[in-house]
């Protein structure tokens, strides 16, 4: 048998591998770019959505400058930070809706439909990582997303001529969404790379994001609506004898963008705030009983317990207990017949940021032709001599 | 020459299915180095392993030094696939289609221009640079398809069915483009269960069916090695009962492991014996008197050697 000339190349140093993967990202960016972006449609479907998104603000500001034209619902000293807060949930909660069906609408298909065209081997063949074809994949079709978040920035400026929401209520709710279309979009590409076909992965992609938003809202109200109270007031575990999962609302985005207007509200709190501590009652230290709030979710109201007067209240009358029963007593908790802000939507952004790095891990091995599950695989023993295999 | 695609003891299993049962082609450089074999032989998969879409049950193979299994990477930059089915991207021209891969090699912009022109000028699809990819036909997909494993200028061109599915005249600038490019100093292999198609293109193949290389090498070194002897054509100026003693006498000689009457009145003769033993036969033939228009040696041709090569062969055992 001829030797063969041709030497093993040595592997490349690190920073090469990552410029390669940045090229191979650009590549299927600029593919896919060009066949999203082509020709006048795109154009049209954002000036469309945008006057859509103009038109409900404005629907939205009538609605509420109706109300403070009556004499006996409104001041009207208060009524332009009210306009404005209005505005900006109702944008705000619109948006996010758009977001949390249209992200891994556009990813569900992304690895799929190059199976059904058969391309994907095409592609796989080549020396772009399973990795740069998972995240170019991934931003080419979020960026149409994140271009529609981008194009309604200067819409959601106009709640700034009204007042009640500040600038930094903007850059929260922008966070929550853009890695919320993060997150679902990672969803999406995993369902396209583990299923076949496109249609079962949108199928499956829509399911997961109705069990995201509806479903864990619907679980959380079950929980609590099924745990019963005991003699001292304290509420006893719910189903399978475990306590109400309250880490389930924080990947709910709704409930994030709840917490984000929540923060526009004033210290005492108000309707947002009431949502949010009814579904996800939690502190640093342990679990909040609601005490009179949460009336906004209809969650069942447990009964009064002893106040701790010298740290004060949680929001709407609850008192801080830890796994014992026992009153929380500390700073966190003691803010005098204030509401706790800024509680969940950093969990969640925390929580969508993780679940998006494990799901684009899984689409990588899942796309990845001969390296699949290649963590999973036991190690490789050596070989038993003849010997050591005689009986 | 030197040895470019080596493989060792090549298996593949599928939940218990041995879809290659112990592959060893080798294949020189500059070849045209045909696999040949009926549907559900191995051929794909064998190819589909080379191409780093596979990982072997078992065995070895290299291509360029580089092991597909360890040196994935490196292998897809010196190979050029083209699957038996593919497709082709929605609302992408054809200079886009070639764009998109020369920037999946990371071919500079400047050259990544140049290769396009030149692909397109030798696939003879300059003309159709600006059309989009799904109004092309069939066999200029095909061709296209082609181009797009040649953008990075590979040194192995791995081709599985590159006809299935094309027209004659399709076929026929297939083979051409194929000849070219051997002509440029590529490497292919190419596999098809289309004999004749491969006889005329190929240096070398390989007989694989049921997941095992049942011959490989040069036909006419392959034919040589296993003895399978050759077909003569006898035409006499007899008929009726007269041709059927004269088929009868043939039959007769040791050589001779089969003599058929065809429609022609043609005796064709299964012949085991060399070329003295064809000398023999006719100089025995016209001393007998018999009549003999025309005695000779009918050209043995790829799809011959592969019946008879297969004929023989037990099933493979599933693992």
């Amino acid at each position: 048998m001829a030797d063969m000339t041709a030497p093993v190349r040595p592997s490349s140093p690190p920073f090469a591998t990552v410029l390669r993967a940045i090229g191979g990202i650009a590549a299927i960016g600029v593919k896919e770019l060009r066949g999203r972006m082509r020709g006048r449609r795109a154009f049209i479907i954002l000036t469309i959505y945008l006057l859509l998104l103009g038109g409900f603000a404005l629907m939205v500001e009538q609605i509420m400058e109706q109300q403070f034209q009556n004499p006996f619902t409104g001041a009207s000293a208060t009524a332009g930070p009210a306009i404005g807060q209005a505005i900006f949930a109702a944008v705000l909660l619109l948006m996010t809706l758009q977001v949390v069906f249209l992200a891994p609408s556009s990813t569900a298909g992304a690895i799929s439909l190059e199976r059904e065209k058969q391309t994907l081997e095409l592609l796989v063949t080549t020396p772009i990582s399973s990795f740069a074809i998972v995240i170019g994949k991934l931003l080419s079709a979020l960026v149409y997303v994140f271009l529609l978040i981008a194009a309604s920035i200067p819409l959601m400026a106009v709640v700034f001529v009204f007042g009640g929401v500040g600038p930094e209520d903007i850059v929260r709710g922008y966070i929550v969404l853009i890695v919320t279309a993060l997150g679902l979009g990672s969803f999406g590409i995993l369902c396209s790379s583990l299923v076949k076909r496109t249609t079962a992965s949108t199928a499956i992609t829509i399911f997961g994001v109705l069990a995201i938003t509806i479903g864990t809202v619907f679980l959380l109200v079950f929980w609590q609506a099924m745990g019963s109270f005991d003699a001292t007031g304290n509420r006893r575990p719910g189903p399978l004898g475990i306590r109400t999962p309250y880490p389930l609302a924080w990947i709910n985005p709704f409930l994030a963008q709840a917490d984000v207007l929540c923060g526009t509200e004033s210290t005492f709190g108000g309707g947002w705030c009431s949502v949010v501590q009814g579904l996800a009652p939690t502190t640093d230290n342990g679990v909040i009983i609601n005490n009179g709030g949460g009336g906004g979710v209809g969650v069942p109201m447990p009964m009064p317990v002893p106040a701790v007067p010298e740290k004060g209240f949680a929001p709407g009358g609850a008192v801080a207990i830890d796994d014992q029963g026992n009153p929380i007593v500390n700073d966190v908790v003691a803010q005098p017949f204030g509401a706790r802000q800024d509680t969940l939507w950093p969990k969640t952004v925390a929580m969508w940021l993780g679940i998006s790095v494990f799901f684009i891990l899984l689409s990588v091995q899942a796309v990845s032709p001969t390296r699949r599950w290649r963590f999973l695989r036991r190690p490789r023993r050596r070989a038993k001599s003849p010997e050591s295999q005689a009986p | 020459m030197t040895e470019i695609v080596r493989t060792e003891g090549l298996v593949k299993r599928y939940d218990g299915t041995l879809a290659v049962a112990g592959v060893d082609p080798t294949v020189d450089t500059g070849e045209i180095f045909g696999l040949v074999g009926p549907n559900g032989a191995g051929k794909t998969t064998t190819l589909r392993i080379l191409a780093t879409l596979l990982a072997p049950s078992a065995g070895t193979a290299e291509i360029a030094g580089m092991s597909v299994t360890r040196n994935p990477d490196q292998v897809r930059r010196v190979i050029g696939f083209m699957p038996d089915s593919f497709g082709v991207y929605d609302d992408m021209k054809v200079w886009e289609y070639l764009d998109f891969f020369a920037r999946c090699y990371g071919i500079a912009p400047a050259a990544r221009r140049r290769v396009i022109t030149d692909l397109l000028e030798l696939v003879d699809l300059a003309p159709k640079r600006h059309e989009y990819v799904q109004t092309l036909s069939r066999g200029m997909q095909q061709r296209l398809c082609l181009a797009h494993a040649l953008v990075h200028d590979p040194q192995v061109l791995l081709l599985d069915e590159p006809a299935s599915g094309l027209d004659p005249r399709a076929r026929v600038e297939l083979r051409e483009l194929l000849r070219e490019l051997r002509a440029m100093g590529k490497t292919i292999l190419i596999s098809s269960h289309i004999l004749p198609e491969l006889e005329e293109l190929c240096t070398s193949v390989a007989i694989i069916d049921r997941g095992q290389v049942l011959a490989q090498g040069r036909v006419a070194e392959i034919e040589k090695r296993l003895r399978f002897g050759a077909v003569l054509r006898v035409k006499l100026l007899l008929d009726g009962e007269a041709l059927e003693a004269a088929r009868e006498r043939l039959a007769a000689d040791d050589d001779v492991a089969s003599a058929v009457i065809l429609d022609d009145g043609t005796i064709e003769l299964g012949f085991r014996g060399d070329d003295e033993a064809t000398a023999r036969l006719l100089k025995e033939t016209v001393a007998a008197g018999l009549p003999v228009v025309s005695f000779s040696r009918a050209a043995s041709d790829l799809e011959e050697l592969f019946l008879q090569v297969t004929a023989a062969d037990e099933p493979v055992a599933a693992a």
